[in-house]
């Protein structure tokens, strides 16, 4: 007998025996819309992923409050007002005992409203807008970091260099706004001169009226709120137009293995934000991505990770709360402060996520390398690029 | 924050218009010839360029193609694809109130977009076949857009002398002049206006090959261009194919200037305000409307 199987063997039995008291209470129901069609779909399916994999890893060790979890799962298909009728339908008509959040701030932001109304903890883990948790809202918690402080790494290991100067430049739309706003002070705090901004519309292709100011005002380093799109667009015309800081960081887009599939070469060197990868030191960061594979059969994003974390910390806090009950579990996440496969976790008053780090990434060699925090790096930043 | 402008930098962006310029020439010119013959607005028309930019990068992707090379397959497959389109549907709505043929086109490029996404998917795709930039004399010339630009150039010539001086191409423009008198002197206009679909649409696969060269290219890809074309015909005058080489060039330098004295935010709603100026001052386009 492997050792494999004696493992299996032994959770069997505990499985066998937890499920018990679990059947005799009926299941804890927990509800949550997701965007399983329409523009998230891609992210939303994988945050939908890692809720399925928390529910199952929940009841393998016993479920919470020796009660099963159930995850009650609807599509909202990208839509706020959609997200807005599921949860009033969960929390009225279902009658769920708890919610998750949804995917992006802009549905978290719609549905706040009506897991204030009813007083649910929401915990919402793919939420990075700062002003959905600066409300007052008492019972939403924020996971992943905030916009803000998406290329800090960026900016910290430019200072660590004693570069001078920095260009920054966004799509014009909520999320990229307050990205570059929070790397324009992080900047200026680490005695960086700005020395080029500029945003330009959603969807834009041509950034060349853009790049050659930008390369006029010879930054040493570029940091690009973007998206996706106009990441590739972007690292696509600096090559075309020799525009080459020492540091090239974009905010979405650099981290996924799609954006080196696209440009291939001309990937090399940029640098992109992550709020998670597989091969981070963190516990348990492994054991899930090993498992993710299994279940479902191809790797998981930082989506998956951060949907799978929210669920466990909500868990969390209600073992530490010892009930379901909104203000104990509240106090509790208020209190909580952890590090999880997903990295840390700690809040201010608001829900507000102050733990958490970013790291950043850099393409070497068609590879996704870890290069910043120093703690958690698996490689050295190149320069130049 | 402002960066001082040098002379360099004009250079640089008056380098970057003409190469736009071109392609939206090249691109227009289908608009324009559509329009001037069947006095048909073709919605479909960026659609159809979005079609020529799939053609090019699978036979790219797929044979090892050089993709310059796959341009003239992508605009003899759009030939046909026009051709089709042309006997199935849009014959049915020349002579008719305008606003049937904007509204069959846009029935078509809904089709054509949503077709393609549920074929290949939304995601982006990108040859990245030819990378990196010439420098000459201080100025970076793209090395995609370079050569997409003289094969833009060269196409809009071929075309130009193919209206001018073929049998054919004076026969397009008689029908585009005067449907009746050309009917009177024996030109088959069912024909003509089959021919003229499918060459325009062979132009805008040209366009959007060229282009699969030089951005990413994915499904919804084609809308700008239409609104692009139509400002281009616009400004050099509505039916008039010269004006299209015209306003094409016109369109390239205004966005680029614009991008560097203002913002690019602002660079877009330039062009819309030189349109709106145009509207005002020469309603007939720069050149004046339907003189062949």
């Amino acid at each position: 007998m492997t050792l494999k199987m004696l493992g299996a063997l032994g959770l069997a039995v505990t499985v066998g025996l937890t499920s018990l008291p679990a059947a005799a209470q009926g299941p804890i129901r927990i509800g949550a819309s997701l965007s399983l069609t329409g523009t998230y779909a891609e992210p939303g399916g994988y945050q939908a992923e890692g809720y399925k994999l928390c529910e199952r890893d929940l009841n393998t060790k016993g479920g919470l409050l020796g009660r099963k979890v159930e995850m009650v799962v609807y599509d909202d298909q990208s839509q706020p007002a959609t997200g807005v009728r599921l949860y009033e339908k969960l929390i009225t008509e279902d009658k769920v005992d708890a919610v998750m959040g949804p995917y992006s701030s802009a549905i978290s932001e719609a549905v706040a409203n009506v897991t204030e109304k009813y007083k649910k903890v929401m915990v919402a883990p793919l939420a990075a807008t700062t002003s959905i948790f600066k409300k007052g809202r008492k019972y939403a918690f924020m996971v992943i970091s905030p916009a803000e402080v998406y290329l800090e790494g960026l900016v910290d290991i430019a200072a660590k260099r004693k570069l001078k100067t920095i260009a920054i430049i966004n799509e014009d739309t909520l999320f990229p706004k307050a990205s570059a706003q929070g790397t324009e002070e992080l900047a200026k705090k680490a005695g960086l001169q700005v020395v080029f901004k500029e945003s330009y519309p959603k969807g834009n292709q041509d950034f060349s009226g853009l790049l050659i100011k930008l390369k006029a005002a010879n930054p040493d380093v570029l940091a690009a709120a973007t998206y996706f799109d106009d990441a590739v667009a972007l690292a696509r015309q600096m090559k075309e137009l020799d525009v080459n800081p020492k540091m090239t960081g974009v905010t979405v887009g650099g981290d996924l293995p799609k954006f080196q599939e696209l440009l291939k070469q001309t990937a090399e060197g940029i640098y992109g934000a992550s709020q998670w990868e597989g091969a981070l030191p963190y516990p348990g960061a492994k054991e899930f991505f090993d498992t993710y594979v299994k279940e479902f059969k191809h790797e998981p994003s930082y989506h998956s990770a951060a949907g799978y974390a929210g669920c466990i910390l909500y868990g969390e806090g209600v073992k530490k709360a010892g009930t379901l009950e909104a203000d104990k579990v509240r106090d509790a996440l208020l209190a909580l402060k952890t590090r999880t496969m997903f990295g840390d976790y700690q809040v201010d008053r608001d829900g507000f996520q102050t733990a958490h780090k970013m790291v950043l990434l850099q393409w070497q060699e068609g590879k996704r390398v870890v290069v910043w925090p120093d703690d958690l790096a698996n490689g050295k930043p190149r320069f130049p690029r | 924050m402002n960066v001082a402008v040098t002379p360099a930098m004009i250079g640089q962006v008056l380098v970057s218009g003409v190469l736009a310029g071109a392609l939206y020439a090249l691109v227009a010119l289908g608009l324009a010839l559509i329009f001037g013959v069947m006095r048909v607005i073709n919605i479909a028309h960026g659609p159809l360029l979005m079609l020529g930019a799939y053609v090019t990068y699978f036979l790219y992707s797929q044979t090892g193609l050089n993709p310059f090379l796959a341009v003239p397959v992508a605009m003899v497959t759009l030939f046909v694809v026009g051709l089709l389109l042309q006997r199935t549907l849009v014959f049915r709505v020349v002579g008719a109130p305008e606003l049937s043929s904007l509204l069959l086109t846009f029935g078509i490029s809904i089709a054509l977009v949503n077709l393609t996404q549920l074929a290949f998917t939304s995601n982006l795709r990108t040859i990245e076949y030819i990378t990196g930039s010439w420098i000459v004399g201080g100025l970076a010339l793209s090395k995609a857009r370079t050569i997409a630009f003289v094969f833009a150039a060269s196409l809009t010539a071929l075309a130009f002398v193919f209206l001018r001086s073929t049998r054919l191409g004076k026969a397009i423009r008689a029908t585009s002049q005067s449907r009746e008198v050309a009917m009177v002197c024996g030109i088959d206009v069912g024909r003509i206006h089959l021919l003229t679909f499918g060459l325009a649409s062979a132009l805008a696969a040209a366009g959007g090959g060229l282009l699969a060269v030089i951005v990413a290219i994915q499904p919804e890809m084609g809308g700008v261009w239409t609104f692009k074309s139509f400002l281009v015909i616009v400004l050099g005058g509505a039916g008039n194919y010269p004006g299209a080489l015209l306003g094409g060039m016109l369109l390239g330098l205004v966005e680029q200037l614009a991008s560097l004295f203002l913002t690019t935010q602002l660079s877009e709603v330039v062009a819309y305000v030189l349109l709106v100026l145009v509207l005002l001052v020469r309603p007939s386009g720069l050149l004046g409307g339907r003189q062949t």
